[in-house]
């Protein structure tokens, strides 16, 4: 029984296009472009979230103010508006050779890269915020009693063990990330959902098209849990941490 | 016990859904059951589908839809409920083969490979692909935008057609119409491009219209069709009869003049060589 019959439709469904001529080289270029975007902008979020979530315990007030005032601002717009400030409002600012310069080396790319970091920085700050509070206090003061600096204690002591406890949510947020970075077809970035969409108005076969990038999206998402399972087991700390996989003893 | 009774209601609802797509039923037969005649539109493409300021659904393609809905009510001779849907690029024929439309009425271009999906109605209306610019810009044309960058809509045949054409063009490709504008008003793009008379549309609704102009021989022909199911020729039938109908007793020129008049948003004169191609569409009765 075909598949169209199954669905109840009138369709004649032609899973070729797929893989025939330009439309498989454009999904391919969708795939690397989203994979690109998502590496780039989980470097940078990573990058201002662990940076944001230290300061919001640090003991100093200013600095967790300015923390503060970084995830309020960036998490609570959505994350469309903000792409559309980073790409149409943000550059407006610039002098106007800047802006030719930048028209002319792919605004549209990294207005998206800035626009997924910052949000999604903010949003893994409060990941690492937790990570770092469900630590108890006393080990900041006794690492600070052996004679470590503040800004050691947390490099040396703090964040590694907090970077341990948060893989599971700091997963979560990453394939947040890898399935937001779809957003920037809004504004013209041509990843891979953009690539679908490209294919079905040229095929005409839009269940096809968009089913591929629905399981593209679906594999991708399930290798990088992969990955960090086994950079969780890899990473554990016995006694601290969560066991995954089969127990010991 | 009880997962034996799961299976067997898996089974039975899968079984159903494969036997309500072998009586797959035509187009009329359908709308006669469900008594709703359900069009797939536009929301923002003025003036063929758009929301006026009033807030009311209108449109030349609306019009001619409810032409054909005037024919359907007299065919299947009971009153009919006339319904209207969003459409975009990418969702229309999706909408269109799982039964959720019967009829896209929008600004859909006729092409040979989407024919292969859908089949499509007499051409109701000719326009081409140009450009968009700002009063000052130093492009005039198709000859002029090498090196540039250029804003297009995704979906539209003219992508397609600069690609293919192999234009030294820089493409940026935006999702829906409104973004591609606002980065044509930022500087984002240096042009943007579809057809015709939905740049005339852009103009007209702009803030200060003064400020834009239209430019460039057409470099696409953009034929509007509407869009059916495949392969339901009693209904495709009833659909052409009616824009027959409505080319030959001067209800499209009226709806026309409405549209696309002197006094409308968008004057955009009806050439003689489009007239007489639209005339020519309507065979004999």
């Amino acid at each position: 029984m075909p598949l169209s019959a199954f669905l109840g439709i009138q369709y004649d469904f032609q899973w070729s296009i797929l893989w025939t001529g330009e439309y498989g080289h454009w999904l391919l270029q969708g795939i690397w472009t989203t994979i690109r975007l998502s590496a780039l902008s989980w470097l940078f979020a990573s990058f201002l979230g662990i940076l944001a979530g230290a300061l919001r315990t640090v003991p100093f007030r200013p600095l967790r103010a300015l923390a503060v005032s970084y995830v309020e601002f960036f998490r609570n717009v959505p994350l469309l508006v903000w792409l559309f400030f980073w790409y149409f409002g943000a550059p407006q600012v610039l002098p106007r050779a800047a802006q030719d310069w930048l028209n002319h080396h792919g605004p549209e790319f990294w207005s998206a890269v800035v626009g997924l970091s910052v949000y999604h920085g903010a949003r893994m700050s409060e990941v690492i915020r937790a990570g770092i509070q469900s630590i108890p206090k006393t080990l900041l003061e006794a690492s600070v009693a052996t004679g470590l600096s503040v800004g050691q204690a947390y490099r040396l002591i703090i964040l590694p063990i907090a970077l341990r406890l948060i893989i599971p949510p700091a997963t979560n947020e990453s394939l947040n990330l890898l399935k937001n970075s779809s957003l920037a077809l809004t504004i013209g970035v041509a990843e891979l959902t953009f690539m679908s969409r490209q294919v079905e108005t040229y095929t005409a076969k839009a269940f096809e098209a968009l089913t591929a990038g629905t399981l593209t999206y679906l594999v991708m998402c399930l290798g990088i849990a992969a990955i960090m399972t086994q950079v969780e087991r890899r990473f554990r700390i016995p006694g601290l941490i969560a066991r995954v996989g089969r127990a010991e003893h | 016990m009880r997962r034996a009774v799961y299976v067997a209601v898996g089974a039975l609802v899968v079984l159903g859904l494969a036997t309500s797509g072998w009586a797959a039923e035509s187009t009329l037969e359908k709308i006669s059951r469900t008594g709703v005649f359900t069009v797939g539109t536009r929301t923002a493409s003025p003036p063929f589908g758009f929301i006026n300021k009033q807030n009311e659904w209108v449109g030349f393609s609306i019009d001619l839809a409810k032409q054909i809905h005037k024919n359907l009510e007299k065919k299947l001779n009971k009153s009919i409920k006339f319904e209207l849907k969003e459409s975009t690029p990418a969702t229309r024929i999706p909408l269109l083969s799982s039964g959720t439309v019967d009829l896209i009425a929008g600004t859909m271009t006729d092409t040979r490979a989407r024919r292969d999906s859908v089949d499509f109605s007499l051409t109701f209306f000719v326009t081409g692909a140009q450009f968009l610019v700002k009063a000052d810009s130093p492009i005039r044309g198709i000859q002029d935008i090498t090196g540039k960058r250029v804003g297009t809509q995704q979906g539209s045949t003219n992508e397609r057609a600069l690609r293919e054409k192999g234009v030294q063009a820089q493409l940026v490709v935006f999702p829906d119409q409104a973004a591609a504008f606002t980065a044509l008003v930022q500087g984002r793009v240096d042009t943007y491009t579809n057809d015709g008379i939905q740049l005339w549309g852009l103009k007209y609704k702009a803030p200060n219209p003064n400020e834009w102009k239209v430019v460039g021989d057409f470099y696409t022909y953009e034929p509007y069709g509407m869009a059916m199911r495949k392969n339901d020729s009693d209904f495709r039938a009833v659909v052409n009869n009616a824009l027959m109908e409505t080319i030959e007793d001067g209800e499209y020129s009226k709806i026309y003049e409405k549209w696309f008049g002197p006094k409308s948003d968008t004057p955009y004169p009806l050439t003689d060589s489009a007239k007489s191609f639209l005339l020519m569409q309507v065979v004999p009765k």
